[in-house]
């Protein structure tokens, strides 16, 4: 195996968000803005959940038939699984509030074109 | 988990603002049933936290095993016989005497900007409330959680809120900053959804406490490289949070896209973020050589921007926005000096300036109530109009600026104290001057907006100042009066709770 799981995800999750950050920097559509930001919290929720990865390790779920001691050595992290669907559900809310502006911001001026709404001549400065 | 009655109104302090703004989102339509529910839960924020006894909060009753002999004892060794034991196994809200005095403050600034909303807004029972209320509730949470995710969660909530309260107040240009705020935000909190991932990474932990505790006594390398990275992202959310620089201009122009009550709680809001994520900051990393001069450093730079760019603005909320984030470096230089008295310094500036902003914003929210107008260019003579007014936002200014006997006096002297007993006089002088500075751009928009000759064509659209906003305004300058004659009653619940942090 070239690398293990872990280091696998970490490194996509590092690409997702550096990917994710030149996007949102460099991109003017904004609907391609909010699409880039979507990496960059995808990033941060794979980064997260392999903080939990346990080489070899099994589904944290205490079975019948296991004993406290091998489970406890065996079973992977469940803390970052618990914390990443509260983190997926703040990314979906944030996301959903930035494409309803984006709407109105449409109606109202016709455009999606970051550098013509929010650029320094206007008055969301 | 303690059962006595006081501790248990330690999570009502969340929970009951979070309810009732649920509860008001499904009674759109009905005012006065709105109006009722708003005034009586408005009314049980500053009370609760002078009721509740100290203590901790374990969630779901899970206490550290240390303390649960029941379930400890059958468990392997390998989890109680180590530090495992000690740790927190669910979230735990701390409160002190310190979140007790920041808890009363945020009571009162919501109440009054909850009342000022009811009577000014429309229509009462439309989202507006239902947002100052969850603000209300996540601020709490800021001020309360010992749990780094938690606090990761009500700050999302809490900016997600700060972006409604924006969106609602039909201020030109509202929708493009809440826009920007929002992009920036993007960046910025998975930076610090990061940071706390690494900090979970290297000590499996959460908690505030077991984390410091872990790297204090040497079960995670105190230098290792990943924390160094978990410190500087952590530090990134922190500017963004609080609206440091390179912020600062995004931060100042929420305040100024949002209602002047809505902008009296968005303001609290940075104050309690910038001090809860900065004691954490302290907590975890406040053994590094840097954490503390890049405290200091970054809370000169937000004090210097900032002021030198309110000088410039025309719009009278843009130049209290800024004087407001530049007075936040005030409370950063009493954190970064690290020392008991220092750190208490900048907590009792803290509690001074969410009030006296507040104050301001309400103050010079009159001027816009009556004439729709906030730029200081096509105002004039408004002293004659509401005299009353223009006396209480002239006290307020006055404050601000640390004029005696008011609040900000005793809390900038002593910081200036700190800074000569810590070895730093520069830093005391820097303060000084930029007070001043504080007190020509106030004096600035204050000639210009009251007594200056008034406008032709400026009209007064409504006569008479809500009697809600005047007792506010009233109140708030009692708080100042207060602290001011008699600091020792700030600084007594102040000094355990930085004691606690040196």
């Amino acid at each position: 195996m070239i690398m293990d799981t872990q280091s696998a995800s970490l490194l996509t999750a590092s690409s997702l968000i550096i990917i994710g950050i030149f996007g949102t920097v460099f991109l003017d559509n904004l609907i391609k803005k909010v699409i880039a930001l979507g990496f960059v919290g995808d990033g941060a929720n794979l980064f997260l959940i392999a903080m939990g990865y346990k080489a070899g390790g099994i589904v944290y779920i205490f079975m019948p038939g296991m004993s406290r001691d091998w489970f406890a050595q065996n079973a992977s992290y469940p803390l970052p699984f618990a914390l990443v669907l509260t983190s997926i559900v703040i990314g979906a809310s944030t996301m959903a509030v930035m494409l309803g502006i984006i709407i109105v911001l449409y109606k109202r001026h016709g455009s999606i074109s970051a550098s013509k709404l929010l650029g320094d001549g206007n008055n969301g400065k | 988990m303690s059962l006595h009655p006081a501790n248990l109104l330690i999570p009502l302090m969340v929970i009951i603002p979070l309810t009732c703004a649920l509860l008001l989102n499904v009674l759109h339509g009905k005012d006065r049933t709105v109006k009722i529910i708003s005034v009586v839960v408005a009314l049980a924020l500053p009370v609760l936290p002078l009721l509740a006894g100290y203590g901790t909060q374990y969630f779901g009753g899970y206490v550290p095993l240390a303390q649960n002999s029941a379930i400890a004892s059958g468990l392997p060794t390998s989890i109680t016989g180590s530090a495992l034991s000690l740790f927190h196994p669910a979230i735990t809200y701390f409160f002190g005497s310190g979140q007790k005095l920041m808890l009363f403050i945020l009571g009162v600034v919501a109440l009054f900007s909850i009342f000022a909303s009811l009577y000014e807004v429309k229509r009462p029972s439309g989202v507006y409330t239902y947002l100052l209320f969850m603000l209300a509730a996540s601020i709490a949470a800021l001020i309360l959680t010992d749990d780094i995710f938690n606090l990761y969660v009500f700050f999302e909530i809490a900016a997600l809120t700060q972006v409604g309260i924006i969106l609602v107040s039909r201020v030109k240009g509202n929708y493009e900053t809440a826009l920007k705020y929002m992009i920036l935000g993007g960046i910025a909190s998975p930076m610090l959804l990061i940071g706390i991932a690494l900090l979970l990474g290297v000590t499996g932990n959460v908690n505030i406490t077991d984390i410091a505790y872990s790297i204090k006594t040497g079960l995670v390398n105190p230098n290792s490289s990943v924390l160094l990275m978990a410190c500087g992202l952590i530090t990134f959310g922190w500017l963004y949070g609080a609206g440091l620089p390179p912020f600062h201009s995004i931060k100042s122009a929420v305040y100024s896209k949002a209602l002047p009550n809505g902008a009296a709680m968005l303001q609290a809001f940075s104050v309690f973020m910038f001090v809860a994520l900065g004691i954490i900051i302290l907590r975890i990393f406040g053994y590094l050589p840097f954490t503390k001069v890049f405290i200091i450093g970054i809370s000169l730079l937000a004090m210097v921007l900032s002021i030198t760019m309110a000088i410039t603005q025309t719009d009278f909320k843009r130049i209290i926005a800024y004087l407001a984030v530049g007075e936040l470096g005030y409370i950063g230089i009493g954190l970064g000096l690290g020392t008991v008295a220092g750190i208490t310094a900048g907590l009792f500036q803290a509690v001074n300036e969410v009030v006296i902003t507040a104050f301001l914003f309400l103050g010079f929210g009159t001027v816009l109530y009556k004439t729709r107008q906030s730029d200081i260019r096509k105002l004039g003579g408004m002293m004659f109009e509401s005299p009353k007014s223009a006396f209480l936002v002239l006290l307020a200014g006055f404050a601000m600026a640390g004029v005696p006997p008011l609040n900000a006096f005793q809390s900038k002297l002593m910081l200036i104290q700190a800074t000569l007993k810590a070895g730093i006089p520069e830093l005391g002088v820097i303060m000084i001057l930029l007070s001043i500075v504080t007190f020509m751009t106030f004096m600035k928009a204050f000639y210009a907006i009251y007594l200056r000759s008034k406008p032709k064509d400026l009209k007064i659209l409504e006569k008479k100042i809500p009697r809600v906003t005047m007792v506010a305004m009233v109140a708030f300058l009692v708080i100042c009066i207060t602290f001011g004659v008699f600091p020792q009653l700030a600084i007594g619940y102040l000094q355990p709770l930085a004691a606690g942090l040196v």
